[in-house]
């Protein structure tokens, strides 16, 4: 209840700003993948580090669009299992899965310019899976590329060069795993998931000086 | 009525070869051995004294001889087919150095080390044996792709339930009989075993059955003699439940399963798999109880369909626990005398002593080392050779081979195992539905298929 007071204290407050401005961000977090079942068989956890960058672009007032690459991978051994629920059966030869998503979001920044400034945002995510595994020589790879959805929402604290932030979502894409291996077990299909990052910034404003917020005219005496 | 019941399964439980064994003529031993090719190929590795240099489209030949020179070439091959130069350096030149020093110069467009590339072939192993070359069955479940991931390890046994094992050198203080540990074992480890039918733990082989059994599981391999065994790396326990006759009862075969099972070393149980290269065309409660055991505790029943050429499978492989296995002949068809229908899960090499039909000029039968079957008949247990059976006997082993290679490699449940080697057994004579036929079961085993188990969007190859 109280997170939903502040949202919305924090969209009241929301205050026009200046076009042009152009950040570029460090990205480090956590990544928990959708297929929690398919990545706990293989890496014990279905969670982890998760890195990368991205670019936003305000195109007019809090209004903005980005472009990011981050990358997560986790390693761990080929298994057995007979079934959803059953003995999940260590066989030691490595696998490691890699995902890159690229999320392309448009989004409000609804406090620009000021010192805090939360912001939503969705898109599409385009993210490339990469499976590889080798079995004595052999290889055992797999990869491929769909687009989903994804979603977040943030805050971002500074308004000078330099920003941080910390931001949390969400994205699903189907289609690229679920085919073989523990993932047609589990019927897993989604390589998206849920992401909480923290983020530096160099923000450059390329249209000129934003320009202040208009001051409210005094009120006329009335006679 | 009870009693006569007792006297006929008792006389129909046999060596599922209960075709007499058929004795090809003995492989001798010739010289042979036979290379690995396993690469062995580190990452990055190079060739010393060699640099590639690609040089920028505007540069003349005198400039590429004064970047050679200066770059310490001592000589260069200019490649006739596309722009660029192998440098090769004074001695004493470093790669390393010779990369940095020709990078560095702006007529050079990029400089590298003259990187090694390979054949892109899986890991094989193929043994020494002599006679090796005569395993056209070890051939035909891909042992070599088998043995390149996985050679079998000593905590995981098989225990053969059989006419014994020549497994030691043993003379008995009563009878003064000598019983000779066969000579191709190599490291094999033997667990201890059991005698039911004299009451001792020698379980010593007084036909030649179980020793050629145990032989294909886990005869000596790539120890420059003889043959090889499917899963060499594992351990045998010998157990005897068939006399010198090859007939046993139900009654020691329960007693050897629930001994096969109970048997544990600092609070492990070895055994994994249970062999029974036998059968009977009758149902038993006894040994259906302690097959229900075994496989509760985890253990896999591996039994032979019978040498009936009948379309049912005998008792117990006809056991929905029990893994059934039918034979095949080197040409991948059912052997003549293979029992089949819907109680069957797998074939395996059985053979056809009448056959050749891999052209090696010996008789497609399954050798192994055993007994030599003169010697037994005289009361010698001391003379061994190689010698070539045929039968689902000479099947079944195969497949507790194979399942004794996937727990080697971590599979820890009996349903696994069996799921795995269905998923990958070499589909034969149009599969019907379920993968299976009532021919060849869900196929031939292919335990290198089945070793590699699950990755995250890979499953297994077939």
């Amino acid at each position: 209840m109280k997170t939903y007071a502040t949202v919305a204290l924090l969209l009241a407050a929301a205050l026009p700003a200046a076009a042009g401005e152009l950040a570029a961000e460090v990205q480090v977090g956590y990544f928990d993948m959708a297929a929690k079942s398919s990545a706990k068989a293989l890496f014990d956890s279905s969670g982890g580090v998760t890195y990368g960058g991205a670019l936003r672009y305000t195109v007019w007032r809090g209004a903005f669009v980005s472009a990011g690459l981050r990358t997560f991978s986790k390693d761990g051994e080929r298994v057995f299992l007979l079934s959803q629920g059953g003995t999940i059966q260590k066989l030691g030869f490595p696998v490691s899965v890699e995902l890159q998503p690229i999320p392309l979001m448009a989004g409000y920044r609804f406090r620009h310019g000021q010192l805090i400034v939360p912001y939503a945002a969705i898109g599409a995510a385009i993210t490339s899976y990469t499976e590889t595994s080798t079995v004595a020589g052999e290889s055992f790879d797999s990869d491929g590329s769909k687009t989903g959805f994804i979603g977040a929402a943030g805050v971002e604290f500074g308004r000078g060069l330099f920003r941080v932030g910390a931001e949390l979502g969400y994205s699903t894409v189907s289609g690229v795993v679920g085919l073989g291996g523990v993932s047609q077990v589990y019927r897993e299909d989604d390589i998206g998931g849920f992401h909480v990052i923290g983020k530096v910034a160099v923000a450059f404003n390329l249209g000129g000086k934003p320009k202040p917020a208009p001051k409210p005219k005094p009120a006329k005496p009335k006679p | 009525m009870l009693q006569r019941t007792a006297v006929a399964t008792a006389v129909a439980l046999t060596a599922a070869g209960s075709l007499p064994p058929v004795t090809a003529e003995e492989l001798v031993p010739r010289a042979s051995g036979q290379a690995s090719q396993n690469m062995a190929i580190a990452p990055g590795a190079h060739r010393e004294g060699e640099v590639i240099v690609a040089f920028r489209d505007a540069v003349d030949e005198a400039e590429m001889e004064r970047v050679l020179r200066s770059g310490r070439a001592a000589g260069a091959r200019r490649s006739r087919f596309g722009p660029r130069v192998l440098a090769q350096l004074e001695p004493g030149v470093s790669v390393a150095e010779a990369v940095d020093r020709f990078s560095a110069m702006p007529a050079v467009a990029w400089a590298e080390p003259n990187g090694l590339i390979w054949v892109e072939q899986a890991t094989t192993f193929a043994p020494n044996d002599t006679l090796y070359r005569f395993q056209w069955n070890l051939k035909q479940v891909n042992a070599e792709r088998t043995w390149g991931i996985q050679k079998g390890v000593s905590t995981v046994a098989v225990a053969v339930l059989d006419t014994g094992v020549a497994f030691e050198d043993y003379t008995d203080p009563v009878t003064g009989q000598a019983f000779r540990k066969a000579p191709d074992w190599g490291d094999t480890r033997f667990i201890p075993g059991y005698d039911f039918f004299n009451d001792d733990a020698h379980a010593n082989d007084d036909r030649n059955h179980g020793t050629h059994v145990a032989s294909t599981v886990a005869e000596g391999t790539n120890n420059a003699l003889g043959l090889a065994g499917l899963a060499f790396g594992c351990a045998i326990m010998p157990v005897k439940v068939l006399g010198a006759n090859g007939i046993g009862t139900f009654f020691a075969l329960a007693d050897g399963i629930d001994y096969a099972i109970g048997y544990s070393e600092n609070g492990v149980r070895p055994v994994k798999v249970i062999n029974l290269s036998l059968s009977s065309s009758g149902f038993n409660q006894t040994v259906k109880s302690a097959v229900d055991r075994a496989v509760a505790a985890g253990v896999l029943v591996v039994a032979a369909a019978g040498n009936n050429g009948t379309s049912s499978v005998n008792f117990p492989a006809d056991q929905p626990n029990v893994v059934g296995v039918g034979a095949l002949n080197a040409a991948k068809e059912k052997a003549w005398y293979s029992n089949s229908g819907p109680e069957l899960d797998f074939v395996a090499p059985g053979g056809d002593c009448d056959r050749d039909d891999d052209g090696d000029g010996a008789a497609d039968c399954v050798y192994q080392q055993t007994l030599r079957s003169s010697s037994v008949q005289a009361g010698r247990y001391d003379d061994f050779g190689y010698f070539g059976f045929q039968g689902t006997s000479m099947a079944t082993p195969h497949v507790s081979a194979a399942a004794a290679l996937l727990f080697s490699q971590g599979f820890t449940d009996v349903a696994s195992v069996r799921a795995a080697l269905e998923q990958t057994a070499e589909r034969l004579g149009g599969a019907a539905a379920g993968g299976r036929n009532d021919t060849f079961g869900y196929g031939l085993i292919q335990p290198a298929a089945a070793l590699p188990g699950y990755g995250f969007n890979v499953g297994t190859k077939k």
